[in-house]
């Protein structure tokens, strides 16, 4: 059924393919970075138990993990402009990713915080340690390395996320294959090499973020 | 010039509700097809054969690896030239069934694989064959760990099902797309929208809550 | 120096501190004992305000504990708690967890601490195990860390808190033989146990309770030998025909 695969035009649209890649590469990295830092804010608010923190990050975290991303998308993409806010597709694409993975970070964080056990913390109240040297000292040295393998997942799935910023013309990798499909109608040259490299990412992602588990399981099984 | 298409969206708002109807239908159908066919898959990647594993392996990493709405266009446009024609309902559905089932698919292999090996010897020596071993013995132990994170995943599957509006499947997304050319409130049509969907997804959320405590426990 | 006035605790309808007045000497050895559930954990655990009462007060060098102008810090700088599980922080090396608390809450230098560290680890004969992790340590060993890391803050009070249940028989000696040795150095100390060979080597009260209640406390030879309740003779021959 792949007789008539024609493989001289995806050379002949590498280029455009590798320019999709590329800015694959660019907006996951950058959302990835600002959502650590909104994820890594949203949970401290959570677990402040300072209510005016707590209940808008709460209030963030589940209406974005309730909703699609193509929503949020769509909500920025069509809403910013009726603020009088005009800025490239790519920004408010990135702002969006950011937002999203941002909420699923803070309860990647939340789950990791909670997972030391509660004699670890009841230890560092006995000693006279306060909220910040138990924190900083005593849970999140321990909670960091259960959060790892949750966070490199979030990786994989945030780069297969920029594939919806195609629906609002960001040039990116399934934005390039539409192209390529829509100027020559090869739908299956376009699509496969598109899947192709984003199998090459998950491939090159997915052994790190299994590895990080079994050595934590390795950690723990001490 | 705002509550004018307040106005509007509220004259239009049947439109969302057959929107929302056709979302409910697809997530849904897909729902129960992901269910059979992952744990079908599930059980078969946790057996001993190389081969069985290999390819529902690939097929999985396919599956995890590009983003569904790649996953669609070759439903949706290479199947064709394979000879597999399909309107758009069917090919959502067979989109969502391919990628749903991959990851039903590992929660159950992992929900099975969290079973010591004692249980299966334990059922083997009782002289259980190894479908049985699995049907009565294994399954039925591991849907502890298997129904949280399946919950949780029915609510990432059910957001999935706005991606299906890209081939023109007229569900609740698909609804503010069109809408929002005619009323130029982008705010509030996808704020209405994202309400919608929200009463779908968060008490499946609470309820993947409530479940993860209480399995725990 | 501890003192119980008319405390009570309740676990949702649970009473498990039922009216508890109680005073502890300065230097005393106060061994614990009672059914599980009877609320001898939490007695001590009150103490260092880990668990909050509902009435009454405890009066600790005279802070109220569970005053909320207490300052919270300076009290537990006066009281080492040993836990039943250890809870040694295993990121960090059997030195580390020693110095962390007298670094971060007593402020006082590394170098100051690293040697108190030392010098307290000498004292539960586990001095080679400086840099070793407590994943690397038997249980016994992990034990008297703790109680290194206790004792490194210079406490006046020692609590325990069923210090040797976790333990395998092997190893409950080790960590009796080093509590022998504090008790008879003079640190005020409260033992949940049931450790009756200890109780009677040390001890200079022992306490019984059942269902958060004292009922009775007095010398070791008096509440082994003479037991003034049916309950506690009830205890006693339990445990003892052990």
């Amino acid at each position: 059924m792949l007789a008539n695969f024609n493989f001289r035009i995806i050379f002949e649209y590498l280029p455009l393919f590798l320019t999709g890649l590329k800015y694959t590469f660019i907006i996951a990295i950058v959302s990835l970075a600002l959502a650590l830092i909104v994820g890594i804010i949203a949970c401290a608010c959570r677990i402040s138990g300072i209510k005016v923190l707590k209940y808008p990050a709460i209030a963030y975290i589940e209406i974005i993990r309730s909703t699609p991303l193509l929503v949020q998308i769509y909500f920025f993409y069509f809403g910013l402009p009726t603020l009088g806010i005009t800025v490239p597709e790519i920004q408010t694409g990135i702002f969006a990713l950011m937002l999203n993975s941002g909420a699923y970070i803070a309860e990647i964080i939340r789950a990791g915080i909670n997972s030391v056990d509660a004699g670890q913390i009841e230890a560092g109240h006995a000693s006279g340690l306060n909220y910040i040297q138990r924190m900083r000292f005593i849970i999140l040295p321990q909670a960091l390395g259960v959060t790892i393998p949750p966070l490199l997942g979030q990786a994989i799935v945030l780069v297969k996320d920029t594939a919806l910023l195609s629906l609002i013309s960001v040039m990116e990798l399934t934005r390039s294959g539409q192209t390529m499909t829509s100027e020559r109608f090869m739908p299956s040259e376009a699509f496969l090499t598109v899947a192709f490299f984003y199998m090459v990412i998950y491939f090159c992602l997915k052994p790190l973020a299994d590895w990080s588990q079994k050595k934590l399981i390795f950690r723990e099984a001490y | 010039m705002m509550s004018f298409y307040f106005g509007r969206l509220v004259e239009i708002f049947p439109f969302f509700l057959t929107g929302l109807w056709m979302t409910v239908k697809i997530a849904f159908l897909s729902l129960i097809i992901c269910t059979i066919l992952g744990f079908i898959l599930g059980m078969m990647r946790a057996s001993h054969n190389i081969f069985l594993k290999r390819i529902i392996g690939f097929y999985v990493a396919f599956a995890r690896g590009t983003p569904f709405v790649v996953q669609i266009f070759i439903v949706f446009f290479i199947f064709p030239e394979w000879g597999l024609q399909l309107d758009a309902f069917p090919a959502a559905i067979v989109a969502m069934a391919i990628m749903g089932s991959a990851f039903v698919c590992e929660i159950v292999a992992s929900g099975i694989s969290s079973i010591s090996k004692g249980q299966w010897e334990a059922a083997a020596s009782s002289g259980l064959s190894k479908l049985q071993q699995l049907r009565l013995v294994i399954v039925p132990q591991s849907l502890k760990v298997i129904v949280p994170p399946l919950v949780g995943q029915y609510v990432l599957l059910i957001k999935d099902t706005s991606v299906v509006s890209v081939i023109g499947v007229t569900e609740l997304t698909r609804v503010g797309w069109v809408t929002v050319i005619r009323i130029p409130e982008g705010l509030m049509v996808f704020a209405l929208v994202g309400i919608l969907y929200f009463m779908i997804s968060y008490p499946l959320i609470l309820l993947s809550n409530y479940l993860e405590k209480k399995m725990t426990v | 120096m501890i003192e119980f006035k008319g405390v009570n605790k309740w676990f949702g309808k649970l009473h498990v501190l039922n009216d508890v007045n109680l005073m502890v000497q300065k230097g005393e050895v106060l061994v614990i004992c009672g059914p599980s559930g009877s609320g001898k954990s939490t007695l001590i655990r009150c103490v260092n305000r880990l668990e909050p009462i509902q009435k009454g007060e405890i009066i600790v060098n005279g802070m109220s504990v569970h005053k909320s102008s207490t300052n919270l810090t300076k009290l537990r700088e006066e009281i080492g708690f040993i836990f039943q599980q250890f809870h040694l922080y295993p990121h960090m090396t059997v030195l580390q967890n020693i110095m962390l608390a007298p670094v971060n809450v007593k402020k006082i230098t590394k170098a100051e601490a690293e040697k108190i560290a030392r010098e307290k680890l000498e004292r539960v004969g586990l001095a080679e195990k400086a840099d070793a992790h407590p994943i690397q340590l038997s249980g016994g060993q992990q034990q008297r860390v703790a109680i290194a890391r206790g004792l490194a803050m210079s406490p006046e009070i020692m609590l325990f808190d069923e210090p040797t249940s976790a333990l395998d028989p092997e190893m409950i000696g080790e960590v009796l033989d080093v509590m022998v040795d504090l008790a008879t150095e003079g640190i005020t100390m409260c033992v949940v146990t049931h450790e009756m060979g200890f109780a009677k080597k040390v001890a200079d009260r022992v306490l019984f309770m059942d269902e958060g209640k004292i009922i009775e406390i007095g010398k070791p030879a008096d509440f082994f030998d003479n037991p003034q309740t049916e309950r506690a003779a009830d205890f006693i021959s339990k445990i003892l025909t052990h």
